[in-house]
This record gives structure tokens, sequence and C-alpha cells, in this order.
């Protein structure tokens, strides 16, 4: 018997305990698939002409990070600003948030970035290489002359621009309204570009034989001259004196500073987006505009908010007429209209059309202004033909003759749509052509280019070309299918404010009203940011095996492939297809 | 609330579930939302194998594997246990898979909750004895193919509503989570762990080995399960007090079961007259909560 105050005495416990964990299970032997963090392209990047990095310039708003989206614009695009305000947004077309509810308006946003900038006087820090020896002259200070400079200037080169007038931004400066486009936008992106490096010389109009007085000075000559000149309209009556006013320099006189007045029914003749600012500036000054459209209005040129907005300010669109004579009048001048009819749409195209047998009107117009294109303001402007001594490339043209130093035509002469955008890309595709031809010849230049595609192309990326992170992008576009949308609710596209269709016609005052930083992030939130990874850890979230880790790297996620089985939930559960699952390569 | 996940968790990797396990998933999520003052009790279930082979364990807290039926009874010692040595700040968790909560272990649980023993009861719900075989359990679903309900034969009983018998004990916190949803998952063990008395936790858990689907999209079935309507998200509290976590999409449940080769026998009418079940169990539970989220 064991003594009364002797401690009780447990038997010791006999079941089996654990002492070591199952990391020497080496699971990732079981893995036949293997994921990979693979960021793929955007839609959206792929259809902007200038192949600015869309995606993620929204992610980086997301992230209240603006300066550095507000670069990431810049490294494509000089010109968020007016691109923000002016261009016809051909991404939001393709984003595919619009088959989830509305595409993301990224215009909004990049005007955002480009106003915050502005507010604080910031600076962007931008890669530039070391100087070259080379020098270019650059012709025209529109957008694509102002493009090319930017990134020649970049890539290290020295570019004088010479343009004809007293003042840089050609159609930004002199054809565009204040109501789409203020001075002061303008005149804040030219300053940021002279900062670069660029010199612009104003005041210096090229005559003929300007080439010879270049040679030897300069290495190349990009010319992105533009349509200096309108196109006549040619029918009986139109050579009167005074018959017709020429659109663009109507435009031109009002940014100039001369406010005429006008009074009456005026005749609008054109589609084109030039058309409908001239109506819309003969509406603010008084008179009533009819437009004149020998197509439908599906088929205008024009971008089709632009003639929305201006039918909403009281624009009239007369569409499927033609002008065949002009006569004076008492009140100004009769118009006589030839109607038309549709007879095909051929593909791609804006449809046929031909007159109606007998179908005429006459109307009583005070003015006529005619808006139907133009032409290079001297012929030597002009590019020469495709051929022998030339290379077309996506948007300009590079061509040589004899000794002189090669000649990259670009701008609207050369685009394939005319647009400010497409002058941006113009202008970037002849700085990337002139330095491919400079550092590695002629032969290089194709395929070099071809591999700076944002996806598929055609747009170029300098990011790509300076061999940034971009590099790395998958050339596979998104699609809405990839998407995983369990991971997004419904939100509605932002409507930004804007002044009344009353506050509208008095006067130029610009018409989109400035946008919070608040409701900036809130836009760009909703974006899918497709194949871009946004950190949002959902791959590490959701695995089972805990092999995914975060790391300080520009990538932030590793994936521990000696647990990882292949099971492929993170690559179904990335909200954005930026990563991928692979047949494991046999060992 | 969002789920904070540390670098360091409380379970290892090198665990042997199948590839895509939604069961695996399902325990980090409950260590997330314990942390590490948790001894667990693990009856026979398939977590007796993915913890590791003796002598490996896959999990940093203490865990003791018992028999089939003791879930309940286990946890209920072991908190005794603490009590008496004062350690109140442990939380005791029974982690058991449907067979072992629906089936062979119900009768201890039960017992225990109507005795309102202090401890956390989670059920990761699979739908089948899958470690030993899929063989169909009370919480199969009607129409579902298992090796002891093969062709013709498929299940044609409902699963039992385990939450509503649970509820039914008048135990202060019961609750249905997904492991596709995890913030909710975790914040429903963080209030739990917060109650004192018996608790029970239903986590819907996929499984692709037993439903024969794609382990990628383990987490992608059973988000849809809830957006169905199939397995909705909701609270017991009291046994009475119920509330809806999560509004549903009201996707067709013939999405959810395309996507499974376990139905795959199933016919356009089987369907049809699937989709009236779960309509009817969705608006009695409508009328027990008395509204619906407005989210």
């Amino acid at each position: 018997m064991s003594p009364p105050h002797a401690p009780t005495e447990y038997p010791p416990i006999l079941i089996p305990r654990s002492f070591t964990t199952t990391e020497g299970n080496k699971t990732g032997s079981w893995r036949f698939l293997r994921p990979r963090y693979d960021e793929k392209t955007a839609p959206c990047s792929v259809a902007c002409p200038a192949g600015e990095d869309i995606g993620r310039i929204e992610m980086l708003v997301t992230q209240g990070l603006f300066k550095e989206a507000w670069e990431t614009i810049l490294l494509e695009n000089p010109f968020p600003g007016v691109c923000g305000r002016v261009c016809h947004h051909p991404c939001e077309a393709v984003c595919n948030r619009h088959d989830f509810d509305e595409p993301i308006a990224i215009h909004v946003v990049e005007r955002f970035l480009a106003d915050m900038a502005t507010r604080y006087d910031l600076r962007p820090k931008l890669p530039k290489l070391p100087p070259r020896p080379e020098k270019v002259a650059v012709v025209g200070a529109g957008p694509s002359g102002l493009a090319a400079a930017y990134f020649l200037t970049r890539l290290g080169y020295r570019c004088h621009v010479f343009e004809a007038r007293n003042e840089p931004g050609g159609i930004l400066r002199w054809g565009i309204p204040t109501y789409r486009l203020p001075e002061a936008v303008l005149k804040n992106e030219v300053v940021l570009l002279e900062a670069q490096g660029v010199e612009i010389l104003c005041g210096k109009r090229m005559e003929m034989g300007f080439l010879e007085a270049l040679r030897g000075e300069y290495a190349a000559v990009f010319l992105g001259c533009g349509h200096g000149r309108a196109r006549p309209l040619v029918v009986p009556g139109s050579q009167l004196p005074g018959a017709c006013t020429d659109g663009l320099q109507f435009l031109e006189s009002i940014r100039l500073g001369f406010s005429p007045q006008l009074k009456g029914t005026v005749a609008v003749i054109g589609g084109g987006n030039t058309a409908v600012d001239v109506a819309r500036s003969a509406l603010r000054l008084g008179a009533r505009p009819i437009l004149i459209y020998r197509r439908r209005r599906g088929d205008m040129p024009a971008f089709p908010e632009e003639v929305e907005m201006a039918l909403e300010e009281g624009v009239v669109l007369h569409e499927l007429r033609t002008p065949v004579h002009i006569e004076p009048s008492p009140s100004g001048w009769s118009l006589t209209l030839q109607t038309m009819e549709p007879v095909g749409q051929p593909e791609g195209l804006p449809a046929e059309v031909r007159p109606i047998p007998g179908g005429v009107e006459r109307m009583a117009v005070e003015k006529i202004f005619v808006a139907i294109g133009g032409e290079p303001a001297d012929a030597f402007f002009a590019p020469p033909e495709v051929g022998a001594g030339t290379l077309k490339l996506g948007n300009c043209l590079l061509a040589w003759a004899g000794d002189g130093p090669p000649l990259v035509y670009g701008g609207d002469l050369t685009v394939e749509i005319q647009s400010v955008v497409h002058a941006v890309a113009s202008g970037k595709e002849g700085a990337m052509a002139l330095d491919v031809l400079f550092r590695e010849g002629l032969e290089a230049v194709e395929p070099i280019l071809a591999s700076c595609r944002v996806g598929p192309g055609p747009a170029l990326s300098m990011e790509v070309f300076l061999k940034g992170l971009r590099c790395r992008r998958n050339a596979h576009v998104v699609k809405y299918s990839e998407i995983n949308t369990d991971h997004f609710t419904f939100a509605p596209r932002i409507a930004p404010p804007r002044l009344l269709r009353e506050e509208r016609i008095h006067g130029f005052a610009e018409i989109p009203l400035k946008i919070s930083a608040n409701l900036a992030m809130q836009e760009a939130g909703r974006c899918f940011h497709c194949g871009l990874c946004n950190q949002c850890d959902n791959c590490r979230l959701f695995c089972p095996e805990i092999a995914i880790h975060r790391e300080e790297t520009p990538r932030g996620r590793r994936i521990d492939y000696d647990y990882c089985k292949g099971c492929g939930i993170c690559v179904v559960e990335c909200p954005r297809n930026a990563m991928s699952l692979e047949e494991e390569e046999a060992s | 609330m969002k789920v904070e996940l540390p670098d360091h968790e409380l379970m290892h990797s090198g665990h042997v579930g199948c590839p895509g396990c939604g069961a695996a998933v399902a325990m980090r999520f409950l260590l997330n939302g314990l942390g590490e003052k948790t001894v667990m009790v693990i009856p026979a279930c398939c977590w007796s194998i993915i913890a590791g082979p003796y002598p490996q364990s896959t999990l940093k807290v203490p865990v003791l594997h018992t028999a089939f039926e003791t879930g309940a009874a286990v946890a209920t010692g072991i908190r005794a246990a603490l009590d008496v040595r004062g350690e109140r700040d442990v939380t005791v968790v029974t982690w058991a898979g449907d067979g072992g909560t629906f089936d062979i272990g119900f009768q201890a649980l039960s017992g225990a909750v109507e005795r309102n023993e202090d401890f956390l009861y989670v059920c990761y719900d699979n739908e089948a004895y899958m470690n030993t075989g899929i063989q169909r359990s009370s919480s199969t679903p009607y129409g579902a193919w298992t090796t002891t309900t093969p062709g013709r034969d498929w299940k044609k009983m409902r699963k039992k509503n385990i939450v509503e018998a649970l509820a039914a004990h008048r135990i202060p916190y019961a609750a249905t989570a997904s492991i596709a949803y995890p913030d909710d998952l975790v914040a429903k063990v963080k209030k739990a762990r917060s109650i004192r008395g018996s608790r029970f936790i239903h986590i819907f858990s996929s499984c692709p080995t037993g439903w024969r689907i794609p382990s990628e999209l383990s987490i992608k079935i059973a988000r849809m399960a809830v957006q169905t309507n199939i397995f909705p998200l909701y609270e017991v509290e009291g046994g009475v007090r119920y509330t809806i976590n999560l509004k549903p999409k009201g996707y067709l449940v013939k999405e959810y079961f395309r996507l499974q080769g376990r139905f795959s026998h199933l016919t356009e009418e089987d369907l049809d007259q699937i989709q009236e079940m779960v309509e009817e169990d969705w608006e009695l539970l409508l009328r027990k909560a008395g509204t619906m989220p407005s989210l």
C-alpha cells in the first residue's frame, strides 16, 4: 500500500504521437499540369493605335498611384490631356467589360490623369537613352511631328521641329474648337514635350528645296505636314466670290480670336469631324446650321458622339443630299441639292449612293461652309508612290532618294485613319524606324518593329522597344470568356458631368467637367485588368497546398513547385487570366 | 471583412489530399479564423489521411485522431480536461466529414449539443464517404451517383438537412459556409469562436475525385452550389434567429449539375424536379429568415 500523501502515479500515455511534419512529402512529383504566372494582352491596349498599356494604367489609378499611371501613358503617348478629350477611344469599343455591363470610361480616366498632372505641376520620370550623334529635323509641329520629336528625343536624338506658324500644335491648335480642346491643355503638354529636350522652331516655313538646306546638318527628316489646304467644292457656282467658306479656315479664324456674328440658316457641307465642328461653332456664333451629307448618318466619318452632341445642341442633319448648284439670292445664296439613295453597303465601307432621278431640293442660306477633306498645302509634302526606294510601314512611309537623308512621311498624309491618336502612332513608328535604321540598318526595321507590337498589332509599344517589363507579356489577347466574372459585381459606367445644352451653345467653354479622384478611382476599379496581375491574392488564397508564397519581387508571388500538385485552382480563380496551366514537361 | 492571409500558416505543405481538395482549402480557412490556441479532434474521415501518415502531421495545432463515432464525445472530454487545468482560452474543435457527422457520429453529436457542451463542431461536407471509395452517406444529394448508388440506382433520397437538425437542438450557433466564400467562412469561424456552448459550422467542400469534376473547378463548383441556392449561406442563432448571409444570383441548378460527372445520368425531367426541390427548400429558408439580405 502506498503512503497516504504520495503523488498519484498516472500510467504512461500509450498512444502514438507524431513528431514530424508533412513537408518531407514532395507532393510536386504528383503534378502533370503546371501553373505559372503568365501576363497577357488586354484588348484595349491592342485597339489603342498608340498601344497604351491601358489595363495597367487603370490598375495604377485604382491603387491611387496617379503619377505612375500618368507616366505609364507618357511611355507611349505624349498627349494624354489631348487624347483624353479628342480621341475617338477605339479602346472602349473592345473593352471586355462591355459583355458584362458597360465598358470602362477609359478616356475619362486618361483626361483625369492629365488634369491631375497639370494641377500639381508634375514632371514625369521617363527612361531616356544616352545621346546619339545623329540630328533629326521634323517638319510640322502637329501631333505626328511633335510625337516623332518626343520619341526621337527620348531615344537620344537631337530634334529640331520646324513649324510654319507662330505656335505649335497644328490641327490641335487651329482646327479643333476650344469646347473640345481648351488651349491650356495643349500648351501644357507642349511645355512638357519641350522639357524632354525637343526644340520647336516656329515661323519656319519650308520652301521647295528645303531638303537641300537640311542635308548635311540632319541625318533624317520626318515630314508631318498634314492637310494644309482644304479640298474645294466643285459645282456650278461654287467659284463665285464669297459663295463657299472653307470650314477649316473658319475654325482657325475663331481660334485666332475672330468671332464673327452669324445669323440665319447656314449650310455645312461634309460629314467628317471638321464639318461637325464647323456646324457646332456656327451654332455658337448665332447661326442655325444645317449639315449636308451625301450618305447616311451612320456612314459619317465624324465620331458618333460628336454627331450626337451636335444634334442635341440644335444642329440639323440633312443626310443623303449632295450640292449640285449654287447661285446668289437676295438673302444670301440659293443652294440646290440632289437627293440620294443608298444602293449597297460594301463590307466595312460606307454605303454606296446614287442620285434619285428628279430628286432636287432648293434651300436659301446665308452662308455655305465646305469641309469635305483636305490635301497637302504643297505638292512636295505629299508622300511618293510606294515602290523602289520606299518602305511602307503601318502609319508612315520611309523613303530615300540618291544621297539625301532618309525621309519619313507621317501624320495625316500616311495614316490609316485620320485621327490624333493615329498621328501619334505614326510619329512613334517613324521614330522607332529611324532609330533602327541608324543603329542596325534598313533590313532590321521591319522585323524589329514587328517584335514591338502590342499583341497581334498593329499598335507599337515604345516600352517594349526599350526592353521594359512589358516585353514579358504574352501576345495572347484576353477574351471575355477567359475572365472569371464570379469575382466582379455589376457597377454602372461613370456618367461624367458636363455642361448643360443651354450653357454650351452660348460659348466655347469646354463641355465635360472635371471629375474627382474618388470617381476616377471608382471607374478604374471597374476595369477587369485583363491579363494583368493586380496582386489580388486569389491564387494564394485558394491554393489547397499552401504552395504559393509572397515575395519581394515585381511579381510578388512565387509558386513552390516542390508541393504544387497542379490542380489548377489558381489559374481558374485568377479573375483576369494572368496565369496559365500547361502540361508538365517530362523530366 | 476580408481574409488576411499570414505568411506563416498553421498548416504545412506536403499533405496528402487529392489535387484540388476542397477539404484542404476548408482547413486553411478554419485555422485562419481559429488561431493557434486550438485543439483539434479528427474522427475517421478523409482528413485522417490528409493530415499525413504516422509520424507526420500537417497541422501546427494539437490533433487527436479518434474513432469514427466519437468526434463530439472526445471533444467533450478534452474540454472538461482543459477546464480542470483552467485553460479557458483554448478552443476545442471537432473536424469531421459528412459520414462522421450525418451518420456514424450523429448520436454522439446530438447528445453533446443537447448538453450544450462547449466546443465547435465543424463538418466539412463532401457529400459521401470519399476516403473509403465514394460510398453514399445521408449527406449525398438527391440524384447523385456513388459506388453504392450506381447506374440506375442513383440516390433517390434527399440530402439530410444537418443544420436544421442541429438548430432543432437550440444550440447557440449553427451556420453554413463555403470554401468559395472565404471572407464569410472566416467571419463565421471567428464568431463561433467567441461564443460559449455548442457551435456547429457546416462547410461545403468540393471533392474532385468523388464528384467526377476537374480539379481546377473545385472552387468554382462550390461557388455555384451557393449561387444556385443548393447550398445557401446562412446562420441560425439560438436555434431560431435566421440570417441569410448572401443573396445568390439564382443560377439554374442544371448549370451546377452539368459540370459534374456524378450527375451525368440525370435527364432534363430529373433536373426540373431537382430545380423544384431546391426552390422549395429555398422558400422554406426565406420564410424562416423573414427577410432577404439587400446585398
